[in-house]
């Protein structure tokens, strides 16, 4: 009952967050003037002649509110607008790229996570030994390569060294082709798990082929962090009295890590994840643009290259939404692993 | 009386980036059968490390540079050099001969595991025979009795279980058991383990005046009182019924009433179960309280062992007398010993304690006193004797 109560007055926090994110961004949106405005609107030269017909028609000149108002009104029947940078309506964009970004953070995150606790226990337990130092050594360097930098590199090496060999984009010509045919049926628009459902193998070593060096793209720059913090987190969690305890008890080491240090150092680790989480869902654009992984983050570079207003504005509501969602399953995450963790209170 | 721990030129040395640091010189203590020993000293006397050290767990970087501590193990009658066992052997005397309860009970406990959980763990680890044995025993009697239709159903069941905690009984680590701990959905299948341990732990629970042992069982530490909580550890420093259990400053951090029922307990514990002590404390009113013998610490060294009536009636040592005239009384003006404690990094030459000693003869200055019987179980290490 408590968890019920907590889920909902979370979500009902969402609504003002919401508003306050798009009033934002749709005020940025109203610093040009209304006449820039308006030639978004214009589909062929003819109507470039007859703006101020285009502004009185969007009625781009009236105040800021009343257009705000008129945008609130549109989206909460259902009518996002029209994404030029992709040519279809908002709307189904979001359903339509969302599994591709998707896959990559159903690929990334558990690697990211998973080696980075791993790595970074074992670095806290060789405190200041090679293996230590060589970890660091490691996530320095993956913390400072930039992503766009790294991505252009691997790519040059693995698809035009080894020529073609781990392509971009999401799927060859061919088997593109095959996905979209009667024979393949779209259970989730997730090509890897479509392919196991459909047991395909010739199109899940292809979706993997592809997957291969956006992954290691995001991988290497988010498992320096997680791996940087678990290290200290588990420092911490390592010199405090329950570890002398335990033992004391007569634990083997190994017990006394991953039993009784471990769940305490994961805290903070979980907090990062869920961030880590939602910001790739809502799409990892510098990663997805470079290797042409057309997610979320692809389009919302498209969209703010192209001046693509709606599309802008509803990557912002949806971004926005899912931290809020994410924070939750956080908080809720907390009081599963921390006891002292009460929903909508403090540690005591 | 016989003796439990012999420690003999205990060193212990702390390599640090700024020094060595000197934590422990040249110690000779023992702890007999039985007894409580106190340990009285200052902060950083080497009180901890001492009782650290007969457990080896003694901090990084410090190390044990030399010495021997030999226990007598009375379950096996035999003698142990613990300096010299291997970590694995180590582990199980860890817990199970030698236990210790340790100064903070909120820090001491995991935050993150009940009560309940933390107590069973010992006995999981250091009675898991003795668990499958009483294991075994249930599901026979629940073999023995019911022809109801369930029962037969589930009886093929309950003959595997048998045999697989029969096999635990037996010890010697069998194949079943130790593959099925190692899965987790069959890790299930041995629940009974715990269930037995939780049994103990909760007459455990009791034993240390725990009320209402079920619930606190299943209680997480931050929800009980700092009192309990250190009780909780007692009850886990006691669950295999040590040979020694030592007990790190029990009450400092604990008020005033609490701290007199601490002490009833500990006094009752050592009636009931004919255990060795060894009590670190830097209050010389709860050594006088529950110490037998009482051995005084000053910056690593050993300065004085005796009875606790003979320490407390006839001190000998400059630096005892000094500690209980420090001893607030009314109506008479606190003394305080002059100068600070020695450092650690630089102690000084000789006796350590010349430099705040009243009665400083030459020799203190470079020759190091040696602890030598003046009196019958009265050990001193000063030149006036």
């Amino acid at each position: 009952m408590e968890l019920r109560s907590y889920i909902i007055r979370r979500v009902l926090l969402l609504i003002p967050v919401l508003i306050g994110v798009t009033l934002f961004i749709f005020g940025i949106t109203m610093l040009f003037p209304p006449a820039q405005r308006a030639t978004l609107y214009v589909t062929n030269m003819r109507q470039l002649s007859d703006l101020p017909a285009i502004i009185q028609k969007y009625g781009l000149d009236k105040p800021f509110f009343v257009q705000y108002g008129t945008w609130l009104n549109q989206v909460l029947h259902g009518n996002l607008g029209w994404s030029r940078a992709i040519s279809m309506p908002v709307a189904q964009a979001i359903p339509h790229l969302l599994p591709a970004t998707l896959e990559l953070a159903i690929f990334a995150v558990p690697l990211i996570v998973l080696v980075g606790i791993f790595l970074g226990t074992k670095a806290a337990t060789h405190k200041d030994k090679p293996l230590d130092h060589g970890t660091r050594v490691v996530a320095i360097l993956g913390w400072s390569l930039p992503s766009f930098w790294l991505g252009l590199v691997l790519m040059m090496i693995f698809y035009g060294y080894f020529s073609g060999l781990l392509p971009p984009g999401r799927l060859g010509v061919q088997m593109d082709i095959l996905v979209d045919s009667a024979a393949f049926i779209r259970y989730t628009h997730i090509n890897t798990i479509d392919a196991i459902l459909n047991l395909n193998g010739p199109v899940l070593l292809d979706a993997l082929r592809h997957l291969i060096l956006p992954v290691m793209t995001l991988s290497v720059i988010n498992m320096a962090f997680i791996m940087r913090l678990m290290r200290s987190s588990m420092l911490e969690s390592l010199g405090k009295g329950y570890i002398l305890t335990a033992r004391a008890k007569g634990l083997a080491e190994k017990v006394v890590v991953n039993k009784h240090a471990r769940r305490n150092a994961l805290i903070p680790v979980i907090t990062v994840s869920g961030y880590l989480f939602a910001g790739l869902a809502s799409g990892a654009v510098i990663t997805e643009t470079i290797f042409s992984f057309k997610g979320i983050g692809w389009w919302a570079w498209q969209a703010a290259v192209m001046l693509d207003i709606p599309s802008v504005l509803a990557f912002a509501l949806f971004t926005a939404t899912l931290f809020v969602v994410i924070n939750l399953l956080v908080d809720i995450l907390y009081t599963r692993v921390d006891p002292r963790v009460r929903l909508g209170g403090a540690v005591q | 009386m016989e003796d439990l721990v012999r420690i003999r030129d205990l060193t212990v040395r702390f390599h640090t980036y700024e020094g060595v640091v000197y934590a422990i010189d040249d110690l000779d203590l023992d702890i007999r059968q039985g007894e409580t020993l106190g340990i009285v000293g200052e902060t950083g006397s080497g009180k901890t490390m001492t009782a650290l050290a007969i457990l080896r767990l003694i901090p990084y970087p410090g190390r044990i540079e030399s010495g021997s501590i030999v226990f007598f193990d009375k379950g096996l009658r035999s003698e142990l050099e613990l300096l010299k066992l291997s970590e694995d052997k180590m582990r199980s005397i860890r817990g199970c001969k030698i236990s210790m309860v340790f100064q903070e009970p909120g820090s001491a406990l995991n935050p993150v595991y009940t009560i309940g959980d933390q107590i069973s763990e010992v006995y999981l680890l250091h009675q898991r025979q003795e668990l499958g044995r009483q294991a075994k025993r249930r599901i026979d009697s629940l073999l023995g009795n019911g022809g109801t239709l369930a029962a037969s159903i589930k009886r093929p069941f309950w003959r595997w279980q048998s045999r697989l905690y029969n096999k635990i009984a037996e010890g010697s680590n069998p194949l079943e058991p130790r593959i099925l701990s190692h899965i987790p959905l069959f890790r299930r299948l041995l629940w009974r383990l715990k269930d037995e341990a939780g049994l103990l732990t909760v007459s455990m629970l009791k034993d240390v005046e725990i009320p209402d042992p079920d619930r606190v069982a299943g209680r997480y530490p931050h929800e009980l009182s700092g009192g309990m909580k250190q009780r909780a550890v007692i009850a886990m420093a006691l669950a295999c019924s040590p040979e020694l259990l030592i007990a790190d400053e029990p009450t400092t951090s604990l008020d005033v009433t609490i701290q007199a029922q601490m002490l009833e307990l500990f006094r009752r514990i050592k009636a009931d179960r004919g255990a060795s002590v060894l009590f670190i404390t830097h209050n010389l009113g709860v050594a006088a309280e529950v110490c037998d013998r009482v051995a005084v610490m000053y910056a690593g060294r050993l300065c004085e062992v005796a009875g606790v009536e003979e320490i407390f009636l006839h001190p000998m040592h400059p630096y005892t007398k000094a500690l209980l005239e420090a001893v607030p009384m009314p109506g008479k003006e606190l003394q305080t010993i002059p100068g600070a404690l020695a450092d650690a990094f630089n102690p000084p030459p000789g006796c350590r304690f010349h430099p705040r000693c009243p009665s400083a003869m030459p020799t203190c200055q470079h020759e190091r006193p040696k602890l030598k019987e003046v009196a019958k179980d009265h050990m001193v290490a000063c030149y006036l004797y």
